[in-house]
């Protein structure tokens, strides 16, 4: 979830007035933040809510608040629409039909009449890395360049260029690199080159003179690319690969810009290919439809009356313009939000514009009858038994290491389900039994009074051909005793003890196990299946562990007793 | 020293009191200064030597007594051949028993029939027809002379079954004679075939300290005799031997022994408790297996493919086999209809083409909420169910991140559940689980609700927290799975009020493999 750093000063003025404490942290919720800390003049505020990055700044942030406090819903004058073409003034971007492939969108727009100050430079520079990493998947999906404006000659050109044979320097160096060198020798080139390095072409952005914009997603050029405080025209554009997002973070920036002062330019985008919207589009660019909303799904859901008037009025609070039509509100999406996929998301502005404090919680009515499953009240026999024993209980990780499960263990390990991407070696398997994990208990413990009796009831999963998944997830039960009498026949009879008051039959057939030594190890039979293990280990095991105690252990797969 | 005599009196061992009583009544003879030395427990109290180093110094660190003098003493102990000799007898004495039975017999014969060597019955011999009890007949048999053993022989018994007694004899208790007697069957160093070996050892007397008189006076006041009853045996039961006897008192302030008996993890009786208390308010169990599908953990949940949470960094994936082989229809068609255009939802949906290859691949489940999706295309309305459940995330382990750690989720259905019941379900659980004493909402988001809510509670110690998060499904979660009424989603985060029941602040802690710490570890 992004966190921000905002200059408090310029916050509260977006705002409109300054807020502090609980008020502040309490109106704070309407935009699903918190406070993280605040240490003058610098707020850190966490947002929460992945489908709104128009929250993800200064400017926007404050804007939901203001908008909650007053109920005044801002106008923005630069947006064209699928039928409202505003003027563009020649400026404009064209497209190779190479790009396609590759990096198909492109979205602009120039910006003028104030210069920039520090605060505003951050704010944007923030609201570039926010955008571009969260919503644009690590710049993937979305990557954003900042320009001088004044020097640019249009039309720009968006290129698919070769990674070779083109050159430039590109910002924070001072000699010019090929598109394939950056992606080795500069920073950005090793962190975003990912993005790129699989196609035979790269996107490249030149002005009409040839100048270079930069190389997106990866970095600016130093030329033109390199925006100051004090800056008083600028250029904005956004390329990826989903046109929808694109769109709404280049209205995002435009919004924030707007509210700040500027005055925003539209820029018109020419394909040679088809998009949703045409060939040309003019960006900054509003595409959503009205929503039409039953204001009864809405009580219904949130268990509270609303009238349509009500419901308006609560969208409003929102940042939604609104108007009734019968039982429905038709909702208009402000120029910055896409989030709204369903009905169920006005429903959502509905509670918030209305304010939590509004619902009281009732108790749920229907009766049902609680029940725990057939394994657990199983498991809590078992465990009762053990504890009866002289088992002490434990819970182990489900997951380890090759070392633990099979090298320390003498097994191959070919039913365990290894993890593609382990974070570490010691966290690369997940158990097959629960032998290893009483072993490794064992192996620290050499300090607590004997005897050692311990158990654990856990699942343990392992490959199965037969399976959908192919693997198995079981339920056992695992219990070691150690000692210096700690041999076969101690742990044997306290599987004869577990068995009779499960009631269940049970049979003994002598096995050849790596893990333990011959002739004192068996596997236990329940009418022909083979349910477990018991075992004296085998001091080579023991030694793998660093263990200087005789052990015995069992194992038995409860799932087959249900 | 500080003595509280009343405390004391209570809790005497039986040679205590038998030290004491004697002591009294030797200061009451004498009128003089009490000295209590080995010598004297042995002769005066028939105590052995083990006793009386027991006595002296329990007495000594109650301040009962005090150190006087010490003083190099000798003594005489059997060696391991003396004890045999007190306990079968004297080669002396199983020869003339020998012979009084069987007759006269060859000296042979004898070492035979006693197992013994011909060298030591023929020495036992020598010393015995020197003293006239035994002579060799014509036949070179032996016969007994006098009816009984000689005094020389008689004192020898009589000295083993002294020291066997007394666990030593001290020189100065001897007569001359007797003195001469041991000397010729002792040697010094204890050599193996003498049964009684010198030792040189340092004395230390004592004497009685004004607490011990005093406590000796108390000791004779209430009746005290050392002959109290210790243990209570089923002979003495049996035989009524008890009646009419006292017990001996015990100290009840003595620290007991450390036990290691049979027990119940705590942490693992802190999730029963929980799902004893889900239980109690109408919620069914659920379980699932370990490794999940993407279609279940994501998918199904209405989180688009290339949401940030699903990146290769969040989930583990399953290195062989890469995928499942199928996903139960019509659960994929639907879901994945949901998520490129809304299918029947009422949704737009995410506008993007579901990718059928990706959905099947096999990941450790990352979230319960996999159970709570995988539960709705069988649940009954009105349902309520809940699971605490193993997760597992790609999370670097620390004190408060593990590699895997359970989860509680859930989820409730109805054709009138709203955001309202879904408020009194949290308050339910802040109260009933938590033990909360206040409980705030604030709006939430998760991929997979809407409205979303979290609760915050304030705990008695834990002050203001995250309880937990909840909302509403998505229809585009419910009704993929043929689901048509509202479903709640809750999970709770009960961690940290477990560590805090078992006064820890580790998750780690909670998993460890150390037996003492669990051992040890018990519920605040």
């Amino acid at each position: 979830m992004p966190k921000i750093e905002v200059d408090s000063r310029a916050f509260f003025e977006f705002v409109g007035r300054r807020l502090e404490g609980d008020q502040f942290e309490q109106i704070l919720t309407v935009a699903k933040a918190e406070l993280d800390s605040s240490e003058d003049p610098v707020l850190k505020i966490e947002l929460n809510d992945t489908n709104r990055p128009d929250l993800w700044s200064t400017a926007g942030l404050a804007r939901q608040l203001r908008i909650y406090l007053t109920g005044a819903i801002p106008k923005y004058r630069f947006f064209s629409t699928p039928e409202e073409r505003l003027d563009f003034s020649g400026r404009t971007i064209e497209v190779d039909p190479n790009l396609r492939e590759i990096r198909p969108y492109i979205a602009g727009f120039a910006v003028a009449g104030k210069s920039l100050d520090e605060a505003e430079l951050k704010d944007l520079i923030q609201t570039q890395e926010k955008l571009c990493w969260n919503y644009g998947r690590k710049r993937q999906s979305i990557a954003m360049g900042v320009y001088r404006h004044e020097s640019m000659k249009y039309p720009v050109h968006y290129r698919a260029a070769h990674p070779d044979n083109t050159n430039f320097v590109p910002l924070g160096m001072d000699r010019p690199l090929s598109l394939r060198k950056i992606l080795s020798e500069h920073p950005k080139g090793r962190d975003f080159g990912w993005i790129v390095e699989g196609f035979d072409a790269f996107p490249f952005l030149t002005d009409d003179t040839g100048d270079v914009l930069s190389f997106p997603p990866v970095i600016n050029s130093a030329k033109l690319g390199a925006v100051e405080v004090g800056d008083t025209d600028l250029f904005i554009e956004l390329t990826g690969t989903d046109i929808d997002s694109l769109l709404t973070a280049t209205s995002i920036v435009a919004c924030d810009l707007a509210d700040s002062g500027f005055t925003i330019l539209p820029v018109a985008t020419r394909y040679s290919y088809d998009t949703k919207y045409g060939r040309e589009i003019i960006a900054p660019f509003y595409f959503q439809r009205p929503i039409s909303v039953d204001v009864d799904y809405g009580s219904r859901l949130l268990g509270l009356e609303f009238t349509t008037e009500e419901a308006v009025a609560a969208v409003a609070k929102m940042g939604c313009r609104a108007k009734a039509e019968g039982k429905k509100i038709s909702v208009t999406v402000p120029e910055y939000r896409n989030d709204f996929l369903h009905a169920v998301d006005v429903v959502e502005d509905m509670m918030m514009g209305r304010g939590l404090g509004a619902f009281e919680p009732i108790q749920p009515g229907d009766f049902t009858v609680g029940r725990l499953t057939e394994i657990e009240v199983l498991a809590r026999r078992v465990k009762n038994t053990m504890v009866g024993l002289g088992y002490q209980e434990m819970i182990f990780n489900y997951l380890g290491s090759r070392k633990d499960y099979v090298e320390r263990m003498r097994t191959s390990g070919e039913e365990l389900v290894r993890i593609a991407n382990p974070m570490s070696e010691n966290y690369e398997y997940v158990r097959s039994s629960i032998i290893p994990e009483l072993l490794g208990a064992e192996a620290v413990s050499a300090n607590a009074a004997y005897p050692h009796s311990i158990f654990e009831v856990g699942k343990v999963s392992r490959l199965d051909p037969g399976d959908t998944n192919g693997t198995v997830t079981r339920d056992y039960l695992g219990f070691l005793h150690s000692d210096r009498s700690a041999d076969f026949n101690s742990v044997r009879s306290h599987v004869a003890v577990l068995f009779y008051y499960l009631s269940i039959e049970h049979m003994m057939r002598e096995s050849e196990d790596p893990r333990f030594i011959t002739g004192r190890c068996a596997e236990v039979f329940v009418a022909n299946e083979r349910v477990g293990v018991v075992g004296e280990v085998h001091p080579q095991v023991l030694e793998n562990w660093g263990i200087q105690m005789p052990c015995s252990v069992c194992e038995l797969d409860l799932t087959i007793f249900l | 020293m500080n003595v509280d005599i009343g405390a004391e009196v209570k809790h005497l061992h039986p040679l205590e009191i038998r030290v004491l009583r004697w002591a009294a009544g030797a200061a009451d003879n004498s009128k003089r200064e009490v000295e209590l030395r080995t010598e004297i427990l042995i002769s005066s109290l028939a105590f052995n030597v083990g006793q009386c180093n027991q006595v002296f110094s329990w007495l000594t660190a109650k301040g009962l007594v005090e150190e006087k003098e010490r003083m190099q003493r000798t003594f005489y102990e059997l060696t391991e051949r003396g004890r045999e000799f007190q306990e079968v007898g004297t080669p002396y004495e199983r020869l003339a028993k020998t012979v009084r039975e069987r007759g006269p017999l060859a000296l042979t014969e004898i070492a035979a029939e006693l197992e013994l060597d011909n060298k030591d019955i023929g020495s036992a011999f020598g010393l015995m027809s020197k003293e006239g009890v035994v002579a060799m007949d014509g036949e070179k048999r032996v016969t007994l002379k006098l009816p009984d053993l000689s005094p020389h022989i008689r004192t020898i018994r009589a000295l083993l079954d002294r020291a066997a007694q007394q666990g030593a004899i001290e020189e100065s208790s001897l007569t001359a004679s007797e003195l001469e007697i041991l000397q010729s069957v002792s040697k010094k160093r204890g050599a193996g075939s003498a049964p009684f070996r010198v030792a040189e050892r340092e004395e230390v007397a004592y004497r009685m300290t004004a607490e011990g008189l005093e406590l000796a006076r108390r000791v004779e006041e209430q009746g005290l005799t050392g002959e109290e009853i210790g243990a209570l045996t089923p002979a003495m039961l049996a035989s009524g031997e008890w009646k009419g006897k006292a017990f001996r008192r015990y100290n009840i302030q003595t620290p007991p022994a450390r036990l290691i008996i049979g027990r119940r993890n705590p942490y693992a009786e802190y999730l029963q408790w929980v799902k004893d208390k889900l239980v109690s308010l109408g919620f069914e169990e659920f379980d699932g297996p370990l490794v999940e599908t993407e279609f279940w953990n994501g998918d199904a949940l209405f989180m688009p493919q290339f949401h940030s949470a699903r990146d290769i960094h969040d989930v583990y994936y399953v290195a062989a086999p890469e995928r499942a082989t199928e996903i139960e229809q019509p659960w994929l068609d639907r879901v994945a209809e949901a998520h490129e255009n809304g299918g029947d939802t009422g949704s737009r949906g995410w506008g993007y083409s579901f990718d059928r290859d990706f959905t099947r691949k096999l990941i450790l489940r990352s979230q319960g909420t996999v159970l709570s999706a995988k539960q709705l295309p069988k649940a009954k309305i009105p349902g309520k169910y809940f699971g605490i459940v193993r997760c597992f995330r790609y999370d670097q382990v620390d004190a408060t991140h593990g590699a895997d750690f359970y989860q509680t989720e859930g989820i409730v259905l109805g054709e009138d559940v709203n955001l309202r019941t879904l408020l009194g379900l949290l308050k339910m659980f802040a109260e009933e689980v938590a033990g909360a004493t206040e409980v705030k909402y604030v709006p939430g988001y998760f991929p997979f609700t809407e409205p979303s809510i979290e609760v915050h509670i304030k705990h008695p110690d834990l002050g203001w927290f995250e309880l937990g998060g909840s909302g509403i499904f998505r229809p585009e979660v419910t009704r993929p799975l043929g689901i048509e009424v509202p479903v709640l989603a809750w999970g709770l985060g009960i961690d940290r009020m477990a560590l805090l029941h078992l006064g820890l602040s580790d998750l780690r802690e909670l998993f460890t493999g150390n037996i003492e710490n669990v051992r040890q570890r018990k519920r605040k």
